[in-house]
Formats: C-alpha cells, sequence, structure tokens
C-alpha cells in the first residue's frame, strides 16, 4: 500500500460527500454529507502521518482527534438548527426554506 | 499481501457505505449505511496503525452521532422519508458536474509520482505518547476544545429548544 492509494480513496470519499451536499433536498442528508466530507479530510490527515517523515511526533492523530471533536460540536449544533428550522417551517426540504428569495 | 486485502475490503465498504447513505431515499437506511462508512473508515484508520482514533471514531461517530442523527430524523421527517416528491434539488446535474470536477482537481496531485513516502517508517502505537503530546504541547487547545464542546453543547440545547411564545399552546411532547 502507498499513500497514493489512501489519497485517491479519500479524495472518492469527499467527492461522494460533495455530491450528497450538491444534490439532496434534505437537510439532514445534507448534514451527514458533510460528515462524510470531514472524514475523508481526516482519512488524509492519517495517511499523510503514517507516510511521513517522522511519524513519531504524531501530529496526525492529534489533528485528527481535534478534527473529530470539531465535527462533532457541528453535528449537535448542526442538528439543533435543523430541528428549529423544522419547527419554523414544519419542512426539512432546503429548496422551501426561500424566504430570503427576492421574487 | 494480507494488507493490500483488507484495504480494498474496507476502501469497498467505506466507499459503497457513503454511496449508499447519501443516495438512499429511506433516511434512516441511509443513516445505517453511514454507520457502515464510518465502520470501515475505522478499519483504514487501523490499518494505518492509528488505533486510537479508530476507536475513538467508533465511539463519537457510530455512538453519538449516529444516535443523534437518528433522533433528529425521527423528530422532524416522516421515517419512510421524502415519499412522492423529487428527493435530488433543481441543480442537480450541475451539483454532480462540479462534484466530478472537484475529484479530478484533487485526484491529479495524488497520483503524481512523489520521490520519497513510498515505504511507511515503523512505529510503535502508543495511546500513551498521545496523552503526554496532549498534556505538554497542546494543552491550551484542549482546553479550547473543551470550551468549544461546552458551548456547543449550550447553543444546541437553547436552539433545539426554540423561541417559546407566551401565548403558544404547545401540547408538551
Amino acid at each position: 500500500m502507498t499513500l497514493q492509494h489512501y489519497l485517491i480513496l479519500a479524495a472518492l470519499l469527499f467527492c461522494v460527500g460533495l455530491m450528497g451536499a450538491f444534490t439532496r433536498r434534505n437537510a439532514i442528508v445534507v448534514l451527514f454529507s458533510v460528515e462524510i466530507m470531514l472524514s475523508a479530510a481526516n482519512l488524509n490527515f492519517i495517511a499523510f502521518w503514517r507516510y511521513s517523515e517522522n511519524p513519531g511526533l504524531l501530529h496526525g492523530p492529534l489533528f485528527t482527534l481535534f478534527a473529530i471533536a470539531v465535527a462533532a460540536a457541528e453535528v449537535a449544533v448542526g442538528l439543533a438548527l435543523v430541528i428549529a428550522v423544522y419547527r419554523h417551517f414544519k419542512t426539512v426540504d432546503l429548496e422551501s426554506m426561500d424566504t430570503l428569495r427576492e421574487e | 499481501m494480507s494488507e493490500e486485502i483488507a484495504f480494498w475490503i474496507l476502501a469497498t465498504i467505506a466507499v459503497l457505505g457513503a454511496l449508499v447513505a447519501v443516495r438512499k431515499r429511506n433516511l434512516i437506511h441511509g443513516v445505517f449505511a453511514l454507520l457502515v462508512f464510518f465502520a470501515g473508515l475505522s478499519g483504514l484508520f487501523l490499518l494505518l496503525l492509528a488505533e486510537f482514533i479508530a476507536a475513538v471514531q467508533v465511539l463519537v461517530y457510530i455512538g453519538a452521532v449516529g444516535v443523534l442523527l437518528l433522533f433528529a430524523i425521527m423528530l422532524t421527517e416522516r421515517v419512510a422519508g421524502d415519499d412522492g416528491r423529487r428527493m435530488v434539488s433543481r441543480g442537480w446535474f450541475w451539483g454532480l458536474v462540479m462534484a466530478a470536477a472537484v475529484f479530478v482537481v484533487l485526484l491529479l496531485p495524488a497520483i503524481q509520482q512523489w520521490p520519497s513516502p513510498e515505504t511507511a517508517q515503523p512505529i510503535k502505537p502508543s495511546v500513551e505518547e498521545l496523552g503526554h503530546k496532549l498534556m505538554n504541547p497542546y494543552v491550551v487547545t484542549l482546553e479550547v476544545l473543551a470550551l468549544l464542546l461546552t458551548a456547543a453543547l449550550i447553543g444546541a440545547v437553547t436552539a433545539a429548544q426554540g423561541v417559546r411564545m407566551p401565548k403558544e399552546e404547545d401540547s408538551p411532547e
């Protein structure tokens, strides 16, 4: 296994997440597509760390740990916002939330 | 090579899980496919000898985020998903084109041949070293992160609680 394998896999996973975020209408699906993208970035961090010159510094796992914590905070706040928006609009369909659009 | 076989199996699981997660109409099935994706990714972390990150991935993502997503789905949409209506957004074709373009852009540096890092350095995985690193140079980051998690907790509760109208007579769920 070389570093390239992991980088290509991470790029593929990132683009699957991007595809979900771009093409779906449900706010929750968009939220977990963003989670897929974040996880692909974490895979890149770990792969670069594993194949780096000096893995003893543990930069990759530390950064990934912080990124996972931030992602957990993000998904908690994001889902709370989705629930708040659902209260207001009675839907989580992103295309029906167009109050700010000029008519 | 058992490592290569493990890599290909885990990579297939991760990619298929992610694809099913973003394409499923039924949201509950989508979340379970997402959990399969997280499990595959955690196996890849194990393969890269980041065993603590793999454990954290299982605990945080499969444990907490999965349950949180399931609760959010059950609190909002019908469980069967958006039946009848269109699943994809209006500009879905351009979304696909943009995702493919980003994939190509990300692939270009990834497939080039670099001089050095073909072989992985031998490491001895140790959680103890990670803990020492968290305490010695990264302690400020750790504290900021703790503050962020507390703020996110309070913010999530406040946002999900909503504005309480005085005249509104909500039935207590």
